[in-house]
């Protein structure tokens, strides 16, 4: 029970963070021009060089490896569901849930790769 | 007084019989209808005078009993319970509730979704097995408690809900929406120690984290029980739970009666069976 308590708490908890975390991605590289509004002045976020300046900083590097991962967490747990709900079985979930794991796994490790190999550059 | 209008309205009912292993289909009979008439009204009209082979089901004809829940112009509803007119048309599909599987007819099988209702445990879990069995006075409960569920003890079994929600349709193994109201009315009754037992039931892929709040539950039950809203209740409780956080209410103790209070009138001796 408690695992699958922790798991729709987790969807829960990952949607509040997509929603803060897209929010700030959204914000500083789309929405220039309100930001300026307030006084902010970012000199073209989406510009190459603004964008390699950034991903020498930790914090810049921290916010996309932890949206990746609550993407991927929400994305691939909902996935889950959707396919439980359509084939419910104890053995499909033993299944979906691994299959699902090392998928999961595999992009974490796979496309956090570039922004750890930015920021050592 | 004004003469009652008697219209000519089309019954288009789903036929089905698996044991003759005929393919469902659709057959149409014409009813006199007037002002008042139900559905429930139609059928038996059908059935006593058109052709006796029809399959329904219905006992208390006053939606109390749950029996004759089917799927009328692609809606759940009790047969009872809706009048012919309320569709402002003079031709009416029937079909047996949807999620189960049939019987004959408008017959749906019952049996598994009675299941998973007993599985729920939809009666008083106490750890005074001595007060249950010989008790000496009442549980006390407040009026805000009994406030807090009384809308789900309205439930009445027909099944309507289990047949209006979509995660049913899909989820074969899905506890529905009848079972985990339930779960949650008894959890929220303060009289009631079973949470840990019913807990484990529902907490699980198939049960409470599965509904998908649609809200079709709610808004089909002929009694207006809010099932989608018990089960949201439900996670939050299961959650608290699981979190450790909340503060948890011991079961109600007994409460002696007050001097000034009444005494219980004496059951008529015709209630009593004599040994």
């Amino acid at each position: 029970m408690r695992r699958y308590t922790y798991l729709w708490l987790m969807q829960l908890v990952t949607g509040v963070l997509i929603a803060v975390l897209l929010g700030i991605h959204m914000v500083m590289q789309h929405l220039e021009d309100i930001l300026r509004f307030f006084g902010v002045n970012l000199n073209d976020p989406a510009s190459w060089n603004s964008m390699i300046e950034r991903s020498r900083q930790v914090i810049w590097a921290g916010i996309y490896i932890a949206l990746l991962a609550v993407v991927l967490y929400h994305a691939l747990n909902g996935l889950r569901n959707v396919i439980l709900e359509l084939t419910p079985s104890a053995r499909t979930e033993r299944v979906v849930t691994w299959a699902i794991l090392a998928f999961g796994i595999i992009i974490f490790v796979w496309a956090s790769y570039v922004p750890i190999a930015l920021l050592s550059r | 007084m004004d003469t009652q209008k008697t219209e000519q309205i089309t019954f288009r009912v789903r036929r089905y019989d698996p044991e003759k292993g005929s393919n469902p289909h659709f057959q149409e009979f014409t009813v006199p209808s007037s002002r008042g008439l139900t559905v429930l009204d139609g059928l038996i009209y059908i059935k006593e005078n058109l052709d006796s082979t029809i399959a329904f089901r219905t006992s208390c004809r006053m939606a109390i009993c749950g029996s004759c829940g089917m799927l009328i112009n692609n809606y759940p509803h009790l047969a009872c319970h809706t009048q012919i007119e309320e569709f402002h048309s003079n031709r009416l599909t029937i079909k047996p509730l949807p999620n189960f599987p049939i019987i004959k007819d408008l017959v749906v099988d019952l049996i598994p979704f009675f299941e998973i209702h007993k599985s729920v445990k939809p009666y008083m879990l106490r750890n005074d097995s001595n007060e249950m069995e010989n008790p000496t006075a009442e549980f006390g409960q407040s009026h805000q408690t009994l406030e807090s569920f009384l809308q789900f003890t309205y439930c009445i079994k027909c099944g309507i809900c289990v047949s209006a929600c979509p995660t049913s349709a899909s989820d074969k193994l899905f506890h529905g929406p009848q079972a985990l109201a339930q779960c949650y009315r008894y959890c929220a009754d303060n009289r009631d120690a079973g949470e840990l037992e019913r807990f484990p039931v529902v907490g699980t892929d198939h049960g409470v984290w599965h509904c998908h709040l649609a809200g079709a539950c709610s808004e089909s039950c002929p009694k207006g029980v809010d099932p989608a809203l018990a089960i949201q209740l439900l996670k939050r409780r299961v959650m608290s739970r699981t979190l450790g956080l909340g503060k948890k209410e011991p079961p109600a103790s007994t409460v002696r009666p007050s001097a000034q209070a009444k005494p219980k009138l004496p059951f008529p001796e015709f209630t009593v069976k004599q040994g």
